[in-house]
């Protein structure tokens, strides 16, 4: 995922394996856009989502996961993620949320 | 007194909105070959362009699925509860085709456009056909299946693994289709 970032055009980005370490991150670096996997150790991403947009109710949240569950996305809507991919994503894929979603 | 073909109506259903944006632009009335395997991106945009609204006369799209992959599978992984999808397979059943029917395989493409003109069509499994058929008669399909296209706003997207096919097959595959291109997946 981050090398598909680079190669889109974004070269500053953080990495996170876990809910704790995500909201340090998130804090710490305040990205202007969230990958967040729906599958996490500990919490879920529809947690985590929540967790982030309580922190920064601007926060442009994406969901990710491998499977498509449309109550999980539902969710991650309602918890704030502004739009879903799928895994594995591809250039084109990322390409428009970012088209979409970045300033 | 003619025997009437099997499966002569498909049974279409529109997916419920998942509430996400439009990923992939695709043009109506072409159809795109996705060099990849597996195909993934084949199955993301068919699912993105059926799951979310459109701006212009096909403001929903109606999906249907040919795949060599079982039904049940592509449902579970892509969140599919009312598009149809019929199995490639050597099996009997409502929802399979046999490789060996291209007639069938035909007749249902083309009639699911006639019912429905804003149709999006994945064909995944050319490499399935062509190991049971002649390659130009697997040619001829997606030709006639594509000619019925470029006449409607539907969308045909076929995934094509290269490493099954020589250079000249892939040529006359990619002749009258346009190409996705083939990003690295992460």
């Amino acid at each position: 995922m981050i090398e598909l970032l680079v190669r889109v055009g974004f070269h500053d980005v953080a990495e996170a394996e876990s809910f704790d370490s995500a909201l340090e991150v998130y804090k710490r670096d305040r990205p202007k856009i969230s990958f967040v996997d729906m599958v996490l150790p500990g919490k879920n991403g529809v947690d985590l989502t929540r967790a982030i947009v309580s922190l920064d109710p601007k926060a442009t949240v994406i969901a990710m996961s491998s499977i498509i569950n449309k109550k999980m996305i539902r969710e991650s809507l309602e918890a704030g993620a502004k739009d879903f991919l799928l895994k594995p994503t591809n250039e084109i894929a990322l390409s428009s949320v970012l088209t979409m979603w970045s300033d | 007194m003619g025997f009437l073909p099997r499966k002569t109506k498909v049974k279409k259903s529109e997916e419920s909105g998942l509430g996400i944006t439009r990923k992939y632009s695709l043009t109506r009335g072409r159809s795109y070959i996705v060099e990849e395997s597996p195909p993934d991106i084949s199955f993301d945009a068919f699912v993105n362009i059926i799951s979310t609204p459109e701006a212009g006369g096909c403001a929903r799209s109606v999906g249907l699925a040919i795949s060599r992959q079982h039904p049940d599978f592509i449902r579970q992984k892509y969140g599919l509860e009312r598009t149809p999808i019929y199995w490639l397979a050597t099996r009997t059943g409502q929802e399979v085709i046999a490789p060996t029917n291209l007639g069938i395989l035909t007749h249902t493409l083309v009639g699911f456009i006639d019912e429905n003109p804003c149709a999006v069509i994945l064909l995944d499994g050319i490499e399935y056909l062509v190991s049971n058929n002649e390659f130009t008669k697997v040619l001829r399909v997606i030709d006639q299946v594509n000619d019925h296209i470029a006449q409607t706003k539907a969308i045909m997207i076929i995934p094509v693994d290269p490493r099954a096919f020589d250079q000249k097959e892939l040529a006359l595959l990619e002749r009258n289709m346009e190409k996705i291109g083939r990003p690295r997946a992460a």
